[in-house]
């Protein structure tokens, strides 16, 4: 394009796709994990969406039994270890180094493997479709006995949620020595971008718990497999004993699928509000408490099983509510006294803030347990589990989508779509989930292929999957700004939000080594202070 | 609505989705109310459901307030920089204080409940073996274990067996604490009574009980609630709550028809054996 | 261009920090499988669980001689005890002080998992004979599993060794795989202690 002569390594030209392939670089690695977890929301949508076409009426006969079981088995499976999880390790693998000041990950050749261990693993759980007695089946939990009982497909699930697990432990240990050691001078602990924070104490997570999971996962397979007795009560085995453990990974698990989303909305709601982040360090603290309290709160799963301690893992799980409402006070202080505006970033961000805490209110139901013993198994569940994983998670991806659009892509999603996105998928979302708060307490347990007419749960089940064809809806207008985007030239300033964090001061998208040059650190808005002086503290 | 400023319209949505919320926020509320339960420990789970209901939704309206009047009220006018304050102790002091006070209240009151949930079955309740089996329910009572206002005590025991397509029915006298004892030999499933307002796992490999006094008589329909195969759905059952001489009076006819004429020798008062 | 970011820390390489988060996430893969195994002893109503008179029958009974087991522990200390010699030398500067500690590291490694395979071989019971086999042989399976591959680290380190490419200053691969043997050697003793000891 230049006729100017630019230095330029000549002769052989690597195709773009190989170039993909055998990338090392951290951006290139998180644009990959994004296309991917992206394409996994959308499969486990349409599995979601098969499942609320099931659920519209009474007697329904739209699939089979067996059918149901595998569906939404693999719409949870898909939508928690192939979307939510991996994609964090998405946004953290672009933005970690960017927001450090960093060149690139700790192990660029690792940070590959992580990532080129998903596509096989997915495929793998994916293929129980075609195999004989068809995919996992058990729910996402596998509890046995039922785990035992079910066809090759299971097999398939347990060596593929393994093998995700692998790909987390080993990017987590690269995103710790990242964020531990590469960081720019200037750069201290405590002047990390919270999206940092966010990653730092969800990969710690990561390395303690899921290793656990494996552990599960393997006395689950030798049970199966090899005639193993761990979780079998004529060998003296014990049924339970797989809930503790697969608990002890799952609940903090939970935090893994949350924790870097309130980070995303913490970088978007100060940039809007054009303020500091409220109390930045109890926001820090605050993380490390819910991680830490996460690792004491399993059994809350199981108060229906008759063999865990209530008292202790009911107060523990009320704990939590401390911390997750310090950051819903830092979130509210933020705004208050801001000067804000309200571009699509900042639409999901209030989105996850209001939905999450409705999600966060009716996880505390849970706590408190003789409420448990009504509620557990029922859609109140239900309801919490996408209140807290679709209005919290799943808003804050697309905030940080809309957010660091430019950035990544050098151009912006038009705005009047973002906005028509939102509004689809706010309402949709309610409508869909709103009304499962209902059925739970009127007594529909989760995980039913079919009700009675005589029930009388229709009505709100047709309204439920009314909002979830919304939520289907609402992405048509995402994915036309997003084509129409990529038609137009990549014309984005480095920092079209007035953003405070060093990504941006890099241009968009970043050059191959992210900077040419950084500016000094000496708060944890680099960009702020460069823009505005230090006088404005 | 498309030729107002921005502003306008932008406080229009949000106060049409905060009323949209509230409102399906009460509602919900309200149909909670239906399933009061009929037993005395649903109507103590009850109160706590109320208790929590309050404090969450006193929660979520302050919360939720302060989150829009922040929206509207500190939305951008003009390009000046706001102040920049980065928090304080006292405030950052009360953000923890304030919800732990909170958490503790609805702790103790859920314990004080659970314990009386809890209170253990008197030696004289009736007592029933409830076994599930995938896919359906086997209700087993012992003729020796019939309760306190039983006179015929007599060998032997009752069942009713249930299959999928014919839903099984749990028979239990009314104002008297009745004891379930749960089994199961295949895999987990769950005892739930939408109307006791309770659920407890039948664990193969252990024995879970828990007792309940129903205050209410009619037909109650139940299902399990722990996935256990393909036809988890179906495993409904619909528990019958009668008055005592209606239960002794199906007792008796289940035992003539299952163990033959002699097994039990009245149900009406005179004394067995 | 690099000057940023990249800079080192001191103390402790990126490698080092690394392999060190590596050893934690194993360290709770162990947790696991050992939390498994006290929640099935503790919930037990005997131990080891009583058998079928159909196991009875083929001959299962569910007892272990502790006697090889309790050699095999003092031959896996004490190349616990040579690894660490090895890396106490290169640290001074002596190459052949350091190939002497790796060699009988590898050498009492490999007798290690020899008697461990001996030892299976005279065991009356398999993995599906209660959950007392299954555990029994979980456990020191994986556990021989990461003897098996910190052997093999020690092999690759010595043939490096041998190569001459660790000095004083610059020998961490030697230290990574005496850290990583450490670690087997201690999760053994945990498992010699809970499956053998405390009966
Ligand atoms: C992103 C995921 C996520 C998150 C963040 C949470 C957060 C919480 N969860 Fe949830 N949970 C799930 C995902 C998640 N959960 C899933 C997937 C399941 C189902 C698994 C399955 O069975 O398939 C589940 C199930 C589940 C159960 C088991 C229910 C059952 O099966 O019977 C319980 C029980 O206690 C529970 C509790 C909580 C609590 C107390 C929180 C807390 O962290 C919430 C804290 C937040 C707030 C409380 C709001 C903000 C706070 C304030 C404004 C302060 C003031 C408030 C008070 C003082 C109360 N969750
Ligand atoms: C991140 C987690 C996540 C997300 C995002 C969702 C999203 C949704 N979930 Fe899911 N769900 C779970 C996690 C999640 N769920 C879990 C953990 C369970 C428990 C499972 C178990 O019991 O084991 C569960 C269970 C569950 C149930 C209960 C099933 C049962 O118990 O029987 C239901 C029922 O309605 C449901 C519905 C939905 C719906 C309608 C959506 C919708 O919001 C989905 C919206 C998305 C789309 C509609 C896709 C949009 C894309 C397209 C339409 C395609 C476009 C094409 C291209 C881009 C190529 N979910
Ligand atoms: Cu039995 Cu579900
Ligand atoms: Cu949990």
């Amino acid at each position: 394009m230049a006729t100017v002569a630019v230095p330029q390594l000549s002769g052989y030209h690597r195709p773009a796709v190989l170039d993909w392939i055998m990338t090392v670089d951290h951006k290139r690695l998180g644009i990959l994990y994004l296309y991917f977890t992206l394409f996994f929301f959308a499969v486990g949508g349409i599995l979601a969406l098969l499942v609320r076409t099931q659920l519209a009426v009474a007697d329904n006969s739209f699939v089979g039994n067996d059918a149901y079981n595998q569906i939404f088995t693999m719409h949870a499976s898909a939508m928690l270890f192939l979307f939510i999880i991996p994609v964090w390790a998405g946004f953290g693998n672009y933005l970690v180094p960017l927001q450090i000041g960093a060149a690139d990950m700790a192990f660029p050749r690792i940070n590959a493997l992580s990532f080129w261990m998903l596509p096989p693993a997915g495929i793998l759980m994916f293929a129980g479709f075609i195999v004989d007695g068809g995919a996992a089946d058990g729910g996402w939990t596998a509890y046995s006995p039922l785990a035992q009982q079910t066809g090759v497909g299971m097999d398939m699930w347990i060596i593929a949620v393994i093998v995700l697990g692998m790909s987390s432990t080993i990017g987590a240990a690269n995103f710790l020595v990242t964020m531990f050691r590469m960081r720019a001078p200037g750069m201290t602990m405590f002047r990390m971008p919270i999206f940092c924070w966010t990653m730092l104490v969800t990969a710690l997570l990561q390395l303690l718990a899921t290793p656990v999971l494996a552990a599960a996962l393997v006395m689950l397979f030798i049970d199966r497999n090899y005639g193993g007795q761990f979780f079998d009560p004529n060998g003296g085995g014990n049924v339970v004993l797989w809930q503790n453990v697969f608990w002890f990974y799952s609940h903090p698990a939970v935090y893994i699928m949350i924790l870097p989303g309130m980070g995303i909305v913490s970088e978007i709601l100060p940039v809007f509000s054009r303020k500091p982040l409220f109390g930045y360090k109890a926001f820090v603290f605050a993380t490390i408490g819910i991680g830490g309290l996460g690792f004491s709160v399993w059994a809350h799963h199981m108060f229906t099983t008759g063999s865990v301690l209530l008292p202790f893992f009911g107060f523990m799980t009320f704990m939590i509510g401390v911390p997750t409402g310090v950051k819903i006070f830092n979130w509210l202080g933020t705004l208050w006294g801001g000067s804000i505006s309200f571009p699509t970033p900042m639409l999901f961000a209030i989105g996850f803030v209001s939905m999450f805490l409705i999600g966060g209110i009716n996880g505390t139901y849970s706590a408190a347990v003789p409420v448990d013993f009504a509620l557990h198994d029922t859609y109140f569940v239900v309801a919490h589990i996408h209140y807290v994983l679709f209005g919290g998670s799943v808003f804050a991806v697309f905030g940080g989508l809309y957010y660091w659009f430019p950035k990544i892509w050098g151009r912006q999603l038009n705005e009047r779509l973002g906005k028509l996105h939102f509004v689809l998928m706010f309402v949709g979302f309610n409508v869909a989930f709103f009304p499962m708060h209902m059925l739970g307490l009127d007594g529909m347990p989760r995980r039913i292929a079919v009700y009675a007419d005589s029930a009388g749960w229709e009505a709100l089940n047709m309204l439920s999957t009314g909002g979830a064809f919304l939520i289907a809806v609402s992405m048509i207008p995402f994915l036309i700004a997003v084509v129409m985007a990529f038609m137009r030239p990549k014309d984005q300033p480095d920092d079209p939000w007035e953003a405070n964090t060093l990504e941006w001061a890099t241009t968009s998208p970043p050059p191959d080594y992210n900077f040419d040059s950084l500016p000094p650190v000496r708060s944890e808005r680099p960009l702020f202070d460069a823009r505005h002086g230090d006088e404005a503290h | 609505m498309l030729g107002m400023p921005l502003r306008r319209r932008l406080r229009l949505f949000v106060a049409t989705v905060t009323a949209a919320l509230l409102a399906l926020l009460a509602t919900g509320t309200a149909s909670a109310i239906q399933p009061r339960g009929i037993t005395d420990e649903a109507h103590l789970m009850n109160d706590l459901f109320w208790i929590v209901t309050i404090a969450g939704l006193v929660v979520f309206g302050l919360v939720g307030a302060a989150l829009v009047y922040a929206m509207i009220r500190y939305r951008r006018q003009n390009d000046e920089l706001p102040p920049q304050f980065h928090g304080g102790g006292k405030i950052e002091a009360a953000m923890v204080g304030v919800p732990v006070l909170i958490v503790i209240g609805l702790f103790t009151i859920s314990m004080i409940i659970l314990v009386q949930i809890d209170d253990k079955a008197q030696d004289e309740a009736l007592t029933i073996d409830v076994t599930g089996f995938q896919f359906s329910w086997q209700f087993a009572y012992n003729l020796n274990d019939l309760g306190t206002n039983t006179d015929p005590n007599a060998e032997g025991t009752i069942a009713v067996i249930g299959t999928p397509a014919n839903d099984p029915i749990l028979y239990m006298p009314v104002d008297e604490p009745v004891e379930f004892l749960l089994k199961s030999n295949d895999v987990i499933h769950s005892f739930y009574v939408k109307d006791f307002l309770y659920k407890l796992d039948l664990i193969p490999g252990r024995v879970n009980s828990f007792t309940v006094t129903a205050r209410e008589t009619g037909d109650f329909s139940a299902q399990c609630a722990e996935l256990c195969g393909t036809n988890h759905a179906l495993m409904r059952f619909t528990v019958r709550v009668v008055e005592r001489d209606e239960f002794d009076a199906w007792v008796a006819a289940e035992a003539a028809r299952q163990l033959g004429d002699g097994a039990l020798v009245s149900t009406s008062g005179t004394q067995g054996d | 261009m690099a000057a940023h970011g990249t800079a080192e820390r001191q103390g402790m390489t990126n490698s080092m920090l690394g392999f060190i988060l590596f050893l934690a996430s194993e360290v709770m893969f162990f947790g696991g499988l050992f939390a498994a195994y006290f929640i099935a002893r503790a919930d037990a109503p005997a131990w080891p669980p009583p058998l079928t008179p159909e196991q009875i029958a083929e001959g299962v009974h569910l007892e272990l001689e502790v006697l090889l087991p309790a050699i095999s522990t003092g031959i896996l200390v004490l190349s616990s005890v040579t690894m660490q010699y090895a890396v106490w030398q290169i640290q001074k500067g002596n190459q052949g002080g350091m190939l002497w500690g790796l060699f009988i590291s590898l050498a009492l490694g490999i007798v290690f998992l020899a008697a461990q395979l001996y030892d299976y071989t005279q065991l009356h019971f398999r993995a599906d004979d209660t959950i007392y086999g299954t555990t029994f042989y979980t456990l020191t399976g994986f556990h021989g599993a990461h003897v098996a591959g910190g052997a093999l680290f020690i092999a690759v380190v010595t043939v490096r060794a041998l190569g001459g490419q660790f000095t004083a200053e610059n020998h961490e691969a030697v230290e990574a795989s005496s850290m990583y043997w450490h670690f087997v050697d201690v999760v053994w003793i945990a498992l010699f202690t809970v499956l053998y000891i405390i009966k």
